[in-house]
Formats: C-alpha cells, structure tokens, sequence
C-alpha cells in the first residue's frame, strides 16, 4: 500500500476509533448518572425532564457501550489490520469513509431517539428502523471493504482469524436483518418475538462482536510475542463450537416465562460448551504468553491484550455459572447480570480493543506512543475499575437474588441490600472512566503528533521477521 | 479448510440457530390460540384495547422494564407467587396479544404481570405515575411528570385533572400518553385460567 493510499483508508479507521472513544466516554457517563438514581431514589424527583430518566438512561448507555464503543472500535482496528494480512490494500477509499460516517450517524441518531422519544424496549435492538436501516448500509460498506480479497489470500497466513473474521461478518447483517423483519414486521407472534429477541442478543454478543476481537487476539499475540498458535485442530474445534452454539446462548437469561423449558436447556448447554471452546482458545493463547511477564509489563499493547485474553475465560466462565439451573434461578433478573455485560464490554472486548490500537495505530499514521504516564493511568484504571464494577455486581447480585427468593424481604429491603455494592460499582465506572480520559488524551496528543514520532516505548518488537504480516503492504 | 467450504459451514451454523430455536418455537408457541370463555364469549387472555395497545409501546419506550419484570415464575409455593405478584406463573400463551412482547430482565421493582389486580383504581396508578409518594411514601420508583401537562385552569378544573397543587393557577393534567399506559397497566393482569395454568 503506498502512503497516500494508506492515508486514505486511515480517515475512515480514524473516524471509526475516534467516534468509538467519545461514545464509551458518554456511554460511561450515562451509566453512572443512571446508577446514582438507583442508589438515591430521591434524584430522579430533581429531573423534570424524561431525557434523564432511569428508563432511558440504561437502554441508551448499553447501547452507545456496545453498537458505539466496541462496535465501531473493533471495526475500525480492522480496517488496519485486514489489508495488511489479506495482503489486498483497500480501494474506493471515500467510500469507506463514507461507511464510517454513516455508522457513527447511526450511533447518533440512536442515542437520540433512545433519549428523546424513548426506546424500542427490545432486547438488543433499542433503536428504531431508520438506525437499523443505516447500520445495515454502512456494515455492508465497511464488511465488504474488510472481507474483500480475504479469499484470494486465504492459504497465505493463519486460518483461525480468517475464520473468525469470515464468522464475524456474515453474522451481524444477517441477524440484524432477521431480527428486524421478525419483531418489526409484524411477522411474529408473541412468544415468538421474546425468543427472537434472545438469538439476536446472542448473535451480537456471541457471533458478532467475540469473533471480531478474537481475529485481534489470533492475528497480534503471535505476532507481538513472536511464537506461533499451535495445535489447529483445537482452534477449529473451538470455533465450530462457537458459531453452532453462540446463537442459542442467551436462552439461559430466561428463567420460566415464555420461553419453551427445552430452548432454556439448550441455553445452559450452549453456555456449557461455549466456555469449553472459550477454555480450548486459552489453551492455544495461553502458550504465547507464559513467561513473558516482562514484555508484557513493557509493552501496553500486549499488556491489554493479555487482559482481554484472560477476561475472554472469565467472562465465558461467569455466563456458565450464571446459566446453571439453580444458579438461574436465584440471579435471574438481578443485577448479577450486570456483571456480564461488565466483564464482557468492558473487560473482555476494551481491553482488547484498547490493545489492539496500541498495536495498530502506529503502522497507518506512521507514529509511536509516547513512554508516558497516561499508558499507566489507562491500564490500572481499567483494570482496578472492572474489577470493582464486576464484583460489585457479581456479589450485589447474588444477595439480591436471594433475598428476592425470599419472600419474607420486602422490597425495599432488597434495594437496601444493594446500596453498599452500587457505590462500589459506581467507584467502579468512575475509574474506568478515568483511565478512558487517560487513553483519549494520549489519543488525541499522538493524533496531533504532539509528541516525538519515535517511540521511546517499543510497541513492536524491533525485528520485523515475526511481524511480517503486519508489515505495510507494498504494490 | 477452503474459503467456500468456511463459509458453506457459517451460513449452516446461521440458518440453524435461526430454524432451530425460531422456526421450532414457532411450531411450539406461535400457534397457539386464545381459550374461548363460553360464559363470556371473551378470550383467554382477554384482548386488551387500543388504547392499552398504544400504553404498551408507552411503557416499553419510558423503560418501565429497566426495573419491572412482566414474567411471574411458579410453582405454587415459590417467591414469586408468595409475594403476590400473580395468581399463577406466566405461560407463553399470555404473550399472545403482546405488541412488542416483552419479559424484562431486572427486578429493581416488583413484577407487573398482574399489576392491575394489585391496584386496581385507575386514578391510584396515575397518581402513581405522577408522584409514587404521594401512593405510598417510601415507594422509591420514579415519578414520570413528562407524561402530564400544566394547563391553565378555568373557573373550574378539568375532570380529569389531578389532585395535586399547582402554582400560578395551573393544573396537572393527564396526557394521552399517561392515560394510555393507565389503560395497559389496568389491562396487565393473571386472574384468568389457561389448560397449561389453571388458577389454584
Ligand atoms: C428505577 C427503577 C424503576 C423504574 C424505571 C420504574 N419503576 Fe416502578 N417501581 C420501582 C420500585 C423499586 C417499586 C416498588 C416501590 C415500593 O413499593 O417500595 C416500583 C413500584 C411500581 C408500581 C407499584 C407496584 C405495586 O405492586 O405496588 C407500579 C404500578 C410501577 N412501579 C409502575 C412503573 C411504571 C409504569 C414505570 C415506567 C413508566 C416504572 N414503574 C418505572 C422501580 C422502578
């Protein structure tokens, strides 16, 4: 790829991670402003106007966190990373920026409407048509400028995040799509439509959005450590796994109600087995790590990346637990769930997006980041604030769940259980907002290249023979 | 493994999460039918009204759900049930007239799947919806006065104006949105039987 082509595709991956920081920002916002209604009743009798309501607090944060964060992150991070290993440099360039606008309007019109007029109150999909419609235009943009040429180059590097990438991208406009015509076409009946909304939950989470952070973990572990995944066979035994088994996933978030015993048991059997695969991943990532502690702590890149490869086993793990029979029955419906999304959002696939563009950013702007402490802010304050956010719920949620199972509790003693926990989880996202703040400043510092352009702080390994695939494309 | 058999294998995987959990809960829960009541001639569940109709989208876009679970567990005996948040457990078949059809995933707030037994005066959930306090003074569920108007007031009050004080001649009255979501949380109740949930 010759640099004037490279600068171009790099406008549309800067605007992807660039709208993806100043949503997880207000995303994170909106969380604690909505928690501390929780923890103060007595706030939400202060806001005259439904704009900050709890009931649309909630729906808009999990949304801008998930469709604007990690979404328009990740996509962005691969937009760099696809055209180096495909070895195919991007053509029609304005087109994939104009890809990138488009999701970051759609972002923006969501969170509007999800303010403004209110939510759609279904699970995954808050917004209205006209966002779903332009989501769907501007993936079929960006998923075919990262797809593209994938074939033609299939047998010239690792498969698994091939694999991965090709899983990744066919599930989301494909789900989407299904998910809109079932429970806005007026096609489904109601119990249907519950179920619906639980596979398209799943294909987001499961389908969608873990395949494309793995294709970061498969493509940069080995080539930041300089060691090869090994075993195959087990790789392709986990990704079967997951894309038989991810869409079916959420079932276990139903306890009863109306959805059929049997898809709630496919549920627990599906978390089971997508834990497994999660574990067998870890068995091939877990090799490119061990004794690197030193290079982990010096290079941020592979520190996010270690953490987001750790979370990955944590989160799969947590979703295990939460789905077992007895288990569900006490945490269904608490904020136990909570603690999901936090080690999933936030721990799981940040950290990895966050790695990914300590990794990636250098190679299309040709720049270094800075030795600085800012690195150090974002990393600890991650760290320190998921770790707080996802015990507070973890445990919050569990006591919560209990004492709804008695029904001795009146109500308002099970919220009065939950307060100790919520200020620790609102501590929590405060922090992690922090080390966001961190990260953006540096961001923003090294867009402007307002730091020396060589970095003091070695992203890649020196040698370029391990980090061939990542090497600029030339034509 | 070659691309076109990667992608043959994705797009299986897609289509039978698809068919396998929609398709077979169509079979399943999407042919149900109503229980015709002879004594009554009306359903079960009964068909809730237009203007519940529009209450339900009113509920699902303030994010009532956010807090409120509609879906009661049993069986008899259990929390749920203990607490009287229903009659009997929820069944698929009480989804039937749900649009959208909606379960909640948070129990902040009690479940409302039977809410209209519970409080069955509809001025008292619009009092609710206006100030919770004023219903019970430590209820901690939020007010929502966006869904009411201040009006001048007349010589005399509007019938449906709220009892309530407000300065400079004003009066608190009901939007279309309120009444709407009254009517759905009046409609939100358990108390009819099904062959799969008889009551008791
Ligand atoms: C922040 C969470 C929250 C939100 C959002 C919320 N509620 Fe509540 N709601 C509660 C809590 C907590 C209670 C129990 C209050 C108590 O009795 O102490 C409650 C109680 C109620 C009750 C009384 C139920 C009974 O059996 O006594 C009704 C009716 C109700 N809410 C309706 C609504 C509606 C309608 C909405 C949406 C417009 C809504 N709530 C939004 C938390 C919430």
């Amino acid at each position: 790829m010759n640099r004037s082509q490279s600068s171009k595709s790099a406008v549309a991956t800067q605007i992807l991670i660039a709208g993806s920081i100043i949503w997880s920002l207000l995303g994170g916002g909106l969380q604690i402003l909505a928690n501390l209604q929780l923890l103060i009743p007595m706030l939400a009798y202060f806001q005259p106007t439904a704009v900050f309501g709890y009931g649309r607090l909630v729906p808009a944060a999990t949304f801008l966190l998930t469709y604007g964060w990690i979404g328009s992150g990740l996509l962005g991070v691969l937009m760099i990373l696809v055209p180096r290993f495909s070895g195919i440099p991007f053509r029609h360039n304005h087109v994939l920026t104009f890809g990138a606008i488009a999701w970051q309007l759609a972002i923006l019109t969501g969170l509007t409407q999800i303010l403004m007029t209110g939510g759609s109150g279904l699970l995954s999909l808050p917004f209205g048509r006209t966002v779903t419609l332009i989501l769907l235009v501007s993936f079929l943009v960006l998923g075919t400028g990262i797809t593209r040429g994938l074939g033609g180059t299939w047998k010239s590097g690792p498969i698994l995040p091939r694999l991965y990438l090709l899983g990744g991208i066919l599930a989301f406009p494909l789900g989407l799509g299904t998910a809109e015509l079932l429970l806005r076409g007026g096609t489904a009946p109601g119990g249907v439509q519950i179920i619906t909304q639980l596979v398209w939950h799943s294909f987001v989470h499961h389908l969608w959005l873990t395949p494309m952070a793995l294709v970061l973990l498969f493509q940069l572990l080995p080539t930041l450590t300089g060691r090869p995944t090994t075993s195959l066979s087990l790789g392709l035994l986990s990704w079967g796994l997951f894309f038989t088994l991810g869409g079916w996933a959420s079932n276990s978030l139903a306890s009863q109600g109306p959805v059929p015993s049997w898809l709630q048991s496919a549920g627990v059997v599906a978390g089971v087995l997508l834990f497994v695969a999660a574990l067998g991943n870890t068995v091939l990532f877990q090799p490119l790590l061990e004794g690197k502690m030193d290079e982990i702590r010096r290079n941020v890149a592979l520190r996010f990346l270690s953490l987001g490869a750790w979370s990955y086993l944590v989160a799969y793990g947590w979703m295990m637990f939460l789905s077992i029979p007895g288990v569900r029955q006490n945490t269904a419906f608490t904020v136990a769930w909570n603690a999901n999304q936090s080690v999933f959002l936030f721990s799981f696939l940040g950290s990895i997006l966050a790695g990914s563009i300590y990794a990636l950013l250098p190679v299309v702007r040709n720049l270094g980041w800075p030795s600085h402490s800012s690195l150090l802010w974002h990393f600890w304050c991650t760290a320190l604030g998921v770790a707080l956010t996802f015990s507070g719920y973890a445990l919050g949620g569990v006591l919560q769940g209990l004492a709804l199972n008695d029904p001795g509790v009146p109500l308002s003693t099970v919220a009065s259980y939950l307060c100790p926990f919520l200020v620790v989880i609102i501590a929590g996202q405060a922090l992690w907002i922090v080390g966001q703040l961190a990260f953006s400043s540096l961001l923003i510092a090294t867009l402007l290249k307002l730091f020396p352009s060589t970095a003091p702080m070695a992203v890649f390994p020196s040698s370029r023979t391990s980090g061939a695939d990542l090497a600029p494309v030339r034509h | 493994m070659k691309p076109t058999r990667a992608l043959a294998i994705v797009l299986v995987a897609l289509l039978f999460t698809w068919i396998g959990q929609v398709a077979v809960g169509y079979l399943q829960v999407g042919k149900l039918e109503p229980v015709l009541n002879e004594e009554t001639s009306l359903t079960n569940p009964p068909a809730p009204s237009g203007l519940a109709q529009t209450g339900a989208r009113v509920f699902a876009s303030e994010g009532c759900l956010e807090c409120h679970s509609l879906s009661v567990r049993g069986p008899a005996g259990s929390a749920d049930l203990t607490r009287g948040w229903g009659p009997r457990r929820s069944v698929p078949r009480d989804y039937l007239f749900r649009e959208p059809a909606l379960i909640g995933f948070a129990r902040i707030g009690p479940d409302l799947s039977d809410v209209g037994e519970r409080i069955k005066e509809p001025n008292d959930l619009m009092m609710h919806l206006l100030n919770p306090k004023k219903l019970r003074s430590t209820s901690t569920c939020p007010p929502h006065p966006w869904l009411f108007e201040l009006k001048l007031a007349g010589p005399k009050n509007e019938n449906d104006s709220m009892p309530v004080t407000a300065a400079d001649w004003k009066q608190v009255v009901p939007s279309y949105k309120a009444k709407a979501l009254v009517a759905y949380l009046q409609s939100l109740n358990l108390g009819y039987p099904l062959p799969e949930a008889p009551l008791k």
